[in-house]
């Protein structure tokens, strides 16, 4: 059972990897677009007096480290909304039928998809974070096992996150709207440029929808605060609740899928 | 052995009324359908469009769940326990989708193969087995977006058997083909059937396809089986009018001759010259061969050709979807 659930995954991984990342020039487009968004952050912030700021971590000295922090965070986000969307596609090219008509357990194959995507598209992005982090290394003030653990949560969050939306695109018609929905915003209200801590109410209130705030706050405390494990105790547990409830909503999602579509005979839930 | 019994499907569709309402509508797609596919038999289902065909093969493939009825593979009860069932069956449809344009055709079989969960060596034997089946071996590695129309529906059936199930269901395998490839694949399906002992259920807008490749056919229309037999049989039942030809020597009897002597056993028959064959052609509900041979005889009149035409199974489709 184990055996059959991991090669359906693995072969899922190799059939994306090989779909839709076919080209070389995919990875450097990868790369640019969330290099650039994090330049325009970075200098849009030059201007003002940061270490007059409220927040505790963030100070003229590590805003950069603070900014880039939080665009790997929001690269493994987006990896999973963009390979959601695209798996979206097997529904209208019909091989989606193909796999319902096989016995093959379907949470291997939306997992198989998003691990595929997620490494495939923020390997190059986390080079380039990585030589930077070497380069600015007396900016941080991290407590490591500390880092480990979040840093392994913030990526078991955004598989998740990531098979949440393949099972919620893989049933519906009219998704691309989810994309426009989750994708912005999720860069705006998860605290990626701007914390969170200083944000209106209302804002602040949007902010909890999206996994990556929990994430993103923990990771910056323990990277640039040197916060430990009892200091990010709430966000960790927050994380762990949010992958639990999205664990259940993406069952649930892939078996009422699955019931309406062979109750219709489309692959449409909404 | 497939075995259908009074399988029945209705789908609830809604009808917008205005901006904010809308109207449930039953749609009954499918209703008592009995059928029986046995292994290494060619079924054919037939209907104009909208008939039911593709729900039905939705059903029996498990993808669609019936309204009623029971569907049984070799005894196993496909509503009950469609996971088990989906190891036995497979299906292959015509066009050009539902395959990676993007991976190799050896790829595109490597991945059913594995979320089929075969083993990796039994999988490697049977993909080199059934590119060589399908005769696209030399394009093995080569992705499929720069195969022809016809090397993609091979893949299709090569995908179709990467399981090794024991029922096939084709959904116009032939699609859009051009004539030798689709007789090559026809060729492909017969093998299926008669040396691998498959059960294939195949739906076909091509008539010829039908009665060459099936044992028996079923005809739907309106979601019902309106006649089932032999293609033979079929194409019989079909028959309105028998059609017979008769050519005689040049001047050896007058058109009056002939109209005279059928009339004698059928008063609507219909006899026609046609100058361009010099041949009579008599048409008539019932069969005048015989009629005729004794006429030509009497007279001795010398026969160059007498013979029947053959009944169509593509005219008897029709009548029978205008009877219904």
């Amino acid at each position: 059972m184990m055996i059959k659930f991991i090669k359906a995954m693995k072969a899922e991984m190799l059939k994306q990897h090989k779909v839709y990342f076919h080209n070389k020039i995919i990875y450097v487009s990868l790369f640019i677009w969330p290099l650039l968004s994090f330049i325009s952050s970075y200098f849009s912030f030059k201007p003002f007096n940061i270490n007059s700021s409220t927040v505790s971590y963030l100070n003229e000295k590590n805003l950069l480290i603070f900014i880039l922090l939080g665009y790997i965070c929001m690269s493994f986000f987006r990896s999973l909304v963009q390979s959601a969307w695209n798996f979206s596609f097997e529904r209208l090219s019909g091989t989606l039928e193909y796999i319902y008509l096989s016995p093959v357990n379907r949470f291997a194959v939306i997992l198989g998809n998003a691990l595929s995507s997620l490494f495939e598209s923020v390997w190059v992005m986390v080079v380039f974070s990585i030589g930077i982090f070497i380069m600015k290394h007396e900016y941080f003030n991290i407590n490591i096992p500390a880092a480990i653990i979040t840093f392994l949560l913030m990526i078991i969050m955004a598989i998740m996150w990531g098979m949440l939306l393949n099972a919620l695109f893989l049933f519906s018609r009219d998704s691309s709207f989810l994309f426009t929905v989750l994708e912005e915003p999720m860069e705006i209200f998860s605290g990626v440029k701007v914390p969170t801590t200083i944000f209106p109410f209302w804002a602040k209130i949007i902010s909890f929808i999206f996994p990556l705030t929990y994430a993103l706050d923990a990771i910056r405390k323990v990277f640039l605060n040197g916060a430990n494990l009892a200091e990010v105790k709430s966000s960790i547990l927050c994380s762990i609740f949010i992958i639990l409830l999205m664990f259940v909503i993406i069952n649930l999602c892939l078996i009422l899928g699955e019931k309406h579509a062979k109750k219709t005979g489309n692959m449409t839930l909404f | 052995m497939i075995k259908v019994e009074n399988l029945a499907k209705t789908y609830e569709t809604k009808v917008r009324k205005g901006f904010f309402k809308s109207n449930k509508v039953q749609l009954e797609a499918v209703k008592n359908i009995c059928m029986e596919i046995d292994k290494g038999k060619i079924i054919g289902l037939l209907g104009i469009n909208g008939a039911g065909k593709t729900t039905t093969i939705k059903m029996l493939s498990t993808l669609l769940l019936p309204t009623a009825g029971s569907i049984t593979v070799d005894g196993i009860d496909a509503i009950k326990n469609p996971m088990t069932v989906k190891k036995r069956i497979n299906m292959v449809a015509g066009g050009e989708r539902m395959i990676y344009w993007r991976l190799t055709g050896r790829e595109n079989l490597w991945y059913y193969g594995q979320i089929y969960g075969i083993d990796d060596k039994i999988l490697s034997k049977r993909i080199d087995e059934l590119l060589n089946l399908v005769g696209i071996t030399h394009k093995q590695d080569t992705p499929v977006e720069n195969y022809s129309k016809g090397m993609k529906q091979r893949l299709q059936i090569a995908r179709g058997l990467i399981n090794n199930p024991d029922y096939i269901f084709m959904d116009e395998p032939t699609l859009g083909l051009d004539a030798l490839i689709a007789k090559e694949l026809r060729q492909h399906v017969k093998k299926i059937a008669c040396e691998d002992g498959k059960g294939i259920l195949l739906t076909s807008h091509y008539m010829a396809e039908i009665e060459e490749l099936c044992d028996y056919v079923y005809i739907l229309n309106k979601g019902e089986i309106i006649e089932k037999g032999t293609p033979k049989n079929l194409a019989m039942l079909g028959l309105k009018n028998k059609t017979v030809y008769l050519k005689v020597e040049k001047n050896s009897v007058a058109y009056e001759g002939i109209y005279n002597a059928c009339r004698l056993t059928d008063n609507s028959v219909v006899v026609e010259h046609d100058n361009k064959e010099d041949q009579f052609i008599i048409t008539s509900a019932l069969d005048l061969k015989l009629t005729l041979s004794k006429f030509c005889m009497n007279n001795k009149v010398p026969i160059i050709k007498l013979y029947e035409e053959e009944p169509k199974l593509e005219d008897a489709i029709i009548r029978f979807a205008k009877e219904a």
